[in-house]
């Protein structure tokens, strides 16, 4: 046969490269339940569908050649549910996936197809961090930077990276990088591992403490979603991807509706309590107003006293900001403006419609935050909200104070408001702003207090605002859905397909 | 295992105690309800465990930061 030594050369290193780390530590793996870095792209993939770029990739350094295969990072192009994505898979298994001048480039490759063909980028991490000693001395620094948009995030397409192991060096920048991230418990995300952490700082580091899923979901808000197992976190991934387009050049896709959607709206009345001093979790409410099982929480541990949640109204992808009474009393913190803020890039990024369901005390106010920089975080979300160009609705429920009115989409910072007959546009709970006005306490004279409360409370029911025209309509909570397709059609833009502007696409990813 | 330590978030008064030690929580339930802000905020379980110790009174004040609650985990 013509070509046969040729051909018996491809297939001999093919299936070295195959073999991956080697069958011990392939095995090492199985044994404690966690996926390779092939088996994590065929769970994620679309069956038959990768197609695999730089298979025989290897170190350049030729002492490393053979114990290098795909250079440590398995990188392509497939299908998730028919839809084309790029991504990159580290193999733990080879060399820990280090960072080395070939994978960097078959990172580099990846991504430039994925902006150019306009497919998401999905990276799969687990890395150590950069490989030694390639990044050793002056050779290693000539190596370094040699991509001035390395990290570049410019949001032509999403990013989605899955933490599924120890992230350190590129796992941990393309995550910080990422529109979604998603860890499995048990992974760690940190700059450099404990054990490098611990030698400079001469303490013992554990790792979870460290870089662990409590961390990056309760206090860092740099982890999206925590689960299980690696299955979970590439079914995460899939559906993340479901609810946004392949790239920002087209409107999202559409799902269809699942039968029984209208139905939970009915006992809205039942889920909010109509005591202004009664607290509730409004993610129930946003259930109601979603498309049935729609419903995507994005840091659900970070910042509780607001929610954001990608969802589906009438098969169409919405983003929800909605306060959450239930922690904090729905005042507003630090760490709730980031989250705000961060969705509201990723809404805008990819012509995501954004629906605020309001019910917030105001900002919450004290020494912590003000040492946090609370004021700028503020001003952030308003200035990533004035950059919006993406149709946005505002629902207020109940409370409405202050200074956050603004950043709920008040005045003309939404395209469309409405509000419920409980809606209270005070600018503080009416005690409160009879203590603030009057200098009068309950306690001093109770009778007019009360009065004086009344009066306050009038001047803040809805009504005055829409005979100002600055609510658009005040409907009953159990018209929110409806209403909500309906005014979703009007606001879509046509002229443009419900292609956005994106003036926030190059927002930073975590300020 | 391990002992977390529930903090309020916010200053306010003891309310409604509605746990006691003993008790299996789950992340996100309520433990105890202050009154701030004119509202009744629920403090709620920081992850899954068993209610190991309840440190406040009802009635009493409590400080943004104070612990109230230690759960094993």
């Amino acid at each position: 046969m013509a070509f046969e030594a040729h051909l018996e050369e491809l297939k001999i290193r093919k299936d070295h490269a195959l073999r991956m780390g080697g069958k011990e530590k392939l095995a090492a793996r199985r044994a404690q339940g966690v996926l390779n870095a092939r088996e994590r792209i065929d769970y994620l993939l679309d069956a038959g569908s990768f197609i695999e770029s730089g298979l025989l990739a290897t170190s350049h350094r030729p002492e490393a050649r053979d114990k290098s295969p795909a250079d440590g990072k398995v990188a392509g192009y497939g299908t998730v549910q028919g839809r084309p994505i790029a991504l990159v898979s580290n193999d733990f298994t080879v060399l820990g996936a280090s960072s080395s001048v070939v994978n960097g480039k078959k990172i580099k490759h990846v991504k430039q197809v994925a902006n150019d063909s306009g497919m998401p980028l999905v990276l799969l991490g687990e890395s150590a961090g950069a490989r030694m000693p390639d990044r050793m001395g002056a050779a290693g620094r000539a190596i370094l930077g040699q991509d001035p948009i390395e990290y570049l995030r410019d949001r032509r397409t999403p990013w989605v990276s899955a933490l599924l192991g120890s992230c350190y060096g590129s796992s941990t920048w393309y995550a910080c990088l990422s529109d979604f991230v998603v860890m499995r418990k048990g992974a760690t995300m940190a700059v450099a591992s404990s054990r490098v952490t611990a030698l400079a700082i001469r303490q013992p580091v554990d790792a979870e403490e460290l870089g662990g899923w409590k961390l990056h979901t309760g206090t860092t808000g740099r982890v999206d979603l925590a689960v299980d197992t690696d299955e979970q976190a590439l079914d995460a991934v899939k559906k993340f991807l479901s609810y946004l387009p392949s790239h920002n050049g087209e409107p999202p896709p559409r799902a269809a509706v699942p039968e029984g959607s209208d139905e939970p709206i009915t006992r809205i009345l039942d889920l909010v309590p109509e005591s202004r001093t009664q607290v509730y979790d409004s993610r129930e409410v946003v259930k109601c107003v979603l498309d049935a099982s729609s419903m995507f929480e994005l840091k659900e541990r970070f910042g509780k006293s607001l929610v954001t949640a990608l969802g589906r109204v009438n098969g169409h992808t919405v983003g929800v900001i909605a306060n959450n009474p239930k922690f904090r009393g729905g005042a507003i913190d630090v760490d709730a403006c980031a989250k705000a803020t961060s969705f509201l890039v990723l809404c805008d990024s990819f012509n995501v419609p954004i629906i605020f369901l309001v019910d917030q005390p105001g900002f919450l106010i004290g020494l912590e935050g003000e040492k946090r920089g609370a004021p700028g975080r503020i001003m952030n979300w308003m200035n990533a909200l004035s950059l919006t160009s993406v149709p946005r609705i505002s629902i207020t429920m109940r409370k409405n104070y202050g200074q956050a009115y603004l950043n709920m989409g008040g005045g003309r910072n939404s395209d469309e408001a409405a509000a419920w007959p409980s809606a209270d546009f005070g600018f503080m709970d009416p005690g409160t702003g009879v203590n603030v006005l009057y200098g009068l306490r309950q306690e001093d004279d109770p009778e007019r207090f009360r009065q004086l409360v009344n009066q306050i409370a009038q001047d803040s029911a809805p009504w005055p605002l829409a005979g100002l025209y600055e609510t658009q309509a005040i409907i009953d909570p159990r018209e929110t859905r409806s209403y909500l397709k309906d005014i979703l059609r009007v606001r879509f833009r046509q002229t443009t397909n419900g292609i956005g502007e994106h003036r926030l696409r190059c927002w930073p990813t975590s300020y | 295992m391990a002992m977390v330590e529930v903090r309020s978030e916010i200053a306010g008064a003891v309310w409604k105690i509605v746990v006691k030690v003993g008790d299996t929580v789950a992340e996100d339930d309520t433990l105890i309800i202050l009154e701030s802000m004119k509202m009744e905020i629920p403090l709620t379980a920081t992850e899954d465990g068993v209610v190991a110790e309840i440190r406040v009174a009802e009635n009493a004040p409590i400080a943004e930061g104070d612990v109230a609650v230690i759960l094993r985990t």
